[in-house]
């Protein structure tokens, strides 16, 4: 049955591609283009330290931004880097990518630019956390949300040590 | 460009012959190849035709990582084609070393150091579509005298074959 199905369907179909860009469908699980979601990355560097032929690296504009930068030329699509990356920034997508006429081309260079941002509370520039993690972690309104990793690190020891040690003044009672 | 000039161009577009040519390949790309000439894809829809010699050949895919051993002989073989003539680069290998970039046995610089290359696939491998893809974008370049070999022979006042 499965092979009268592929017969009728070879005839209804054209028996070869027509023309370089009438592409056949490819399997759902293929890896072609990559696409980089500046908004997503926390530039953590697991995609860098994961890839073998180091097709990913990152440049930093002190104080403004980091760049994560990716060169198609030496990418073997072996999709361990979106497989890694904590937060999915990094996707193969279904598209292949196309024949560029020289090496410097756009097209074989991604950079894709992750601009920091100033701490709510000591100003120190950071790559602030994907809007979904921080959803996750603190809600909507939470003041933390602007705060760098080391301020972070600070309000949550300042709650651990409210939830211990009383504040001066306070009547301490042991109800039993 | 006369008449007759115009009719070559045309008919170089048409029926590009192509040379394949393994660098150090782990024969992925090569693979790739095959289908490419197979019913599906049908390479000889525009007219390409895979010859064994270099001397027939008028676009050369080059696949594969560049080693010590190859680099000679990449250069041996390009200068067997007769001009006008085109360089296709499959893969990400030709371009950076990919996976096997610093290797004592492999080149650490691009294909484009040793020879002109006008089109430039990605992919590893890249699919046959996309070889195809990229055969007739080095056709059109043959078709418009914009092949880097082509360039440069006008640079140097014509000293290449007359097309
Ligand atoms: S893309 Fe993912 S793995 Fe790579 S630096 Fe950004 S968050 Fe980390
Ligand atoms: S797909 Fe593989 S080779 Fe390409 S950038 Fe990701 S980890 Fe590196
Ligand atoms: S680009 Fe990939 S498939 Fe092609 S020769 Fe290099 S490693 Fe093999």
């Amino acid at each position: 049955m499965a092979m009268l199905k592929t017969i009728l369907g070879n005839l209804l179909r054209p028996s070869r591609t027509r023309a370089p860009a009438d592409m056949p469908d490819v399997p759902p699980a293929y890896r072609g283009a990559l696409a980089h979601e500046a908004a997503r990355c926390t530039a953590c560097g697991t995609c860098a330290y994961v890839c073998a032929p180091k097709a990913i690296s990152f440049t930093q504009d002190p104080g403004l931004s980091v760049s994560w930068r990716f060169f198609i030329g030496q990418c073997s699509f072996c999709g361990l880097c979106a497989q890694n990356c904590p937060t999915q920034a990094i996707r193969l997508e279904a598209g292949v990518p196309a024949g560029m006429n020289s090496a410097a081309g756009d097209g074989f260079r991604l950079e894709s630019v992750i601009p920091l941002r100033a701490c709510t509370r000591c100003g120190a520039a950071h790559v602030p956390l994907p809007a979904s993690t921080m959803d996750a972690l603190w809600g909507s309104d939470e003041a933390e949300r602007g705060y760098c990793p080391e301020c972070r690190r600070w309000a949550a020891g300042a709650r651990l040590r409210v939830a211990f040690v009383p504040a001066a003044g306070e009547e301490v009672r042991h109800e039993r | 460009m006369n008449l007759i000039e115009r009719v070559v161009a045309i008919s170089r577009r048409r029926s590009p012959w192509i040379c394949r040519l393994n660098a150090g390949s782990c024969n992925g790309c090569d693979i790739e190849i095959t289908p490419l000439l197979s019913p599906r894809y049908d390479a000889e829809q525009l007219g390409i035709e895979l010859h064994g010699t270099p001397k027939h050949a008028d676009i050369v895919l080059i696949s594969g990582t560049l080693t010590l051993r190859s680099r000679q002989a990449i250069l041996d073989i390009y200068d067997q084609v007769p001009s006008p003539k085109a360089v296709v680069a499959l893969g990400s290998c030709p371009l950076s070393g990919n996976v096997f970039a610093g290797s004592p046995l492999v080149l650490g610089q691009s294909l484009d150091s040793l020879v002109p290359v006008d089109v430039w696939v990605p992919g590893c491998p890249p699919r046959p579509q996309a070889i195809l893809d990229g055969i007739a974008r080095a056709a059109s370049l043959l078709e418009e005298g914009a092949t880097r070999s082509q360039m440069e022979s006008l640079l140097e006042g014509g000293q290449g074959r007359p097309s």
